[in-house]
Parts: structure tokens; sequence; C-alpha cells
């Protein structure tokens, strides 16, 4: 059979994804505030007291103080990342239903289970990112404000740049960590989508 | 060698239970089209048209009979071949355009050459071709909100072209349209099937669209009622 011999290739890049995905996010740009939002809060919280803890464990080694973050602070920071993730997930599960049709269409067009899958978890990579860096900066600002007028601006004398580039590495992957988790079972719902239905679907 | 029919069904049936009864959508069709025509579906709403549809898109499984396109029972093909079946040998135009807001008419038009693998401004320069060709020359950048209804249609005409499929399945393309702009969109399918030799199978209950047809299908409850021919004067 002739047919056999084509190649019957389907594809769908990374970079595809990244233009479709980032060319959604600018158009859907409310929901995706949202969902950056969710990501910055839990993020701005978590960098805010490991860059206090940061700034203390430099000024102890220069001063020997014994002033540190708490521990039942981190138990609490652990709970906002659980909520992020929780929120985030609702946001991309109403993100799912509102573009049954576009789902259910790029099906038709011969998309396949897995280019979906891709698509939104490209877009979770970018919203991760800009919520990971926003965080990341509120958390700067808020930590340098907190330790500065608790025992003194004269701390940041000994500011370790090293610790806070390591932190900010550490921050983004936790970012791009709790939002592609949050995301993995919406992004199933979308790619399992039966197109028939979808495209029945009015909202 | 390639058979004369593009597309056979052979006693093909599609149920649905509904709250413990059987809804039978489709009820034994069988039904060859023949490669090259323009063959219209007629027949009222819920007389199984789209569901016929669907099934020869491999979108949705029978539950008896089969489907055979090109001499391939697509029943036996997996989720990549199927998937492959719809990017290059089938193209759809919907009843609601469907075509995506994000993008422009430009890119909604290449997007199916994009999950074909043809590269970027290969895709692209087609895309423009083909939206030129339907008369939208001056609207390749506006966003499917900002055109008008008929405009839309011929967007996700060009869409449905995009990868020169044989088929093209369009379910009522007519039916959101005005009278005028309506006959204009056949017109313009019908020229393709005529420049382009793809053939087209167009449900409809519009029945201006059966003038263009080379033979007409009158489904009734899941079951061909009857084929004629159309285009009366030759």
């Amino acid at each position: 059979m002739a047919e056999g011999k084509e190649t019957r290739r389907i594809s769908f890049s990374l970079s595809d994804a990244f233009r479709l995905g980032y060319d959604n996010i600018k158009r859907r740009f409310r929901r995706a505030a949202l969902i950056v939002a969710a990501i910055t809060l839990g993020i701005a919280f978590f960098s805010t007291l490991s860059l206090m803890d940061a700034f203390f464990k430099a000024y102890a080694q220069a001063e020997g103080s014994s002033l540190q973050v708490e521990s039942y602070q981190y138990w609490l920071v652990l709970v906002s990342l659980a909520v992020s993730v929780v929120s985030i997930t609702n946001s991309m599960l109403i993100a799912v239903y509102e573009r049954y049709r576009e789902i259910g269409t790029m099906k038709c067009l011969g998309a396949l289970d897995q280019h979906v899958l891709k698509l939104f978890l490209v877009e979770s990579v970018i919203l991760a990112l800009v919520g990971g860096a926003l965080g990341f900066g509120i958390g700067l600002v808020a930590s340098i404000v907190s330790v500065g007028f608790t025992i003194g601006f004269k701390v940041f004398s000994q500011t370790p740049i090293g610790a806070i580039l390591i932190l900010f590495g550490e921050t983004v992957s936790l970012s791009l960590i709790l939002s592609t988790a949050a995301t993995v079972y919406p992004a199933y719902r979308a790619a399992k989508l039966n197109p028939v239905e979808a495209l029945r679907y009015e909202i | 060698m390639k058979s004369d029919n593009i597309i056979e069904t052979e006693d093909l049936a599609r149920y649905y239970e509904v709250g413990g009864e059987t809804i039978r959508a489709l009820d034994g069709v069988d039904l060859k089209v023949r490669r090259g025509e323009y063959l219209s579906i007629v027949g009222p709403s819920g007389s199984g048209k789209t569901t016929l549809f669907n099934m020869i898109g491999g979108l949705d499984r029978p539950t008896r009979g089969k489907v055979v396109i090109d001499e391939v029972d697509i029943s036996q093909l997996d989720a990549y071949e199927l998937a492959w079946l719809r990017c290059r040998k089938i193209g759809y135009i919907f009843q609601t355009f469907n075509l995506i807001d994000t993008l422009t008419a430009l890119e909604n038009v290449a997007l199916p050459t994009i999950f074909a693998g043809v590269p970027r401004d290969e895709g692209t320069k087609k895309a423009e071709a083909i939206l030129r060709s339907v008369g939208l020359g001056e609207r390749l950048n506006h966003k499917p909100l900002q055109l008008s209804a008929g405009q839309q249609q011929r967007v996700a005409i060009a869409r449905a072209m995009a990868n020169d499929p044989a088929i093209v399945l369009a379910d009522e393309p007519t039916g959101n349209l005005d009278l005028h702009t309506g006959t204009e969109i056949i017109n313009l399918i019908s020229e393709l099937n005529k420049a382009r030799g793809m053939t087209i199978i167009a449900a409809t209950h519009d029945l201006k669209m059966i003038g263009v047809s080379d033979r007409v299908v009158w489904m009734r409850d899941g079951k061909i009622e009857r084929i004629e021919n159309g285009k009366t004067t030759p």
C-alpha cells in the first residue's frame, strides 16, 4: 500500500508552543494575571523569609548575634505555597473550560493529546517564570524593609550577594515546580478532551 | 491504483445511551463518495448529519460498521494516524467557524501547517496565498472578532484548505450567515471544489446549497432516505 510509505509526520515544536502560549497569555491577560498573582504571593512570602534568613546569617557571622527565622514561620510558608498550588489548579481548570472549543478545534486540525498537554504546560512555565521573578522581587524588598527596621540598615554592609543569587535560582525553580505540579491535572483534562463534545460545548 | 470512491461507509451505525434510552444517531448508512465530487447531505436537525461527519473525520468511533477512506479502514488507525488523517487528508468547515480568537486570520490559517510540520515561513506564505485567493488579502492581520461573519467563514475555509486536504467536510457552513453571504460562501466552496479537485461533503438544511452539488443525499432518522443527482441543469 502506497499510503504506508508517506511520512506521517505530525509536529508541534517547543517554539511553536511558546509562541501560541505567549499569544494566549497576552490575549487572556486577566486570567493569566490571576494565575501569576497566585504564584507571586506564595513565592513572595517564601522568598521574604529565606532572604531574611540569609541576612540574619550573614549578620550573625559578622557580629555574633543569634537572630534567626522561627521554624513556625516556615510552616506558614508551606501552607501558603499549598494555597498557591490549589488556586493555580483552580484557575487553570477554568481556563480549560473557557477554551473547550479552541482545544476541540485544534484536535480537529490534527493536534495530538500530547500537543495540547504541551501547550498548557508551556503556558504554565511562562507564568511561573514571571510569578517567580515578581515574587522574589517583592520578597527582596519586604525582607530588606523588615530586617532594616528591626536591626538597622547597617546589616546590609555584609550583603551576601552570592547567597541571594543562589536563593533567586532556588525560588524560580520552586515556582516552576509548583506551577507545573498545579497544571498537570488541568492540562491532562484538556488533552483528553473528546473533540466531538468540545465542539458542541457552549459557554 | 486508487479506487474511484474516496470514502465508503458500510452499515455505519452510532448509538448513544441517554438516560437508559438508546438513541440511534446513525443507523446503518452505506454511502460511497466519489473522488472530486460535491456531495450535499440534507436532512432535518437530528437526522445524523453531524454524527456522520464525525465518523468520516475520525473524531468518533462507530458502534457498528466501518468507514474506509482511500481504501484504509480508519477504525484500524491509532491516535497518531487519526491525527495525521485529520491534519492532512481532511479539512473542516464549521457552522460556528471555530476560529481561534487569540490568533490573526493569517495565524489561524497557518495553524494546521504547524501540525503538518511545514516550516513556519513556508506555512505563513502559503496561508497568505490562500487568504488572498478567498479575497481576504487586506485582512491578514485582523483578529476573528474584527471580521464580519462572512469574512470569518472565509478564513475558516482558507484554514480548511491549508494542508491541501483531499476531503473537505462542511457542517452547515451557511447556518450562521445571511442569505447573500451564504450564497457567496457556497459559491466559494464550489469554486474550490472545481479548481482544486477537492471532494466536498456539505451538510445543510439550506436548499440553495443543493444547486451546486453533484449529488444530494437525503437523510432522516440516522438513515439515508434517498440519493439523487443534483445540478438538474447541465
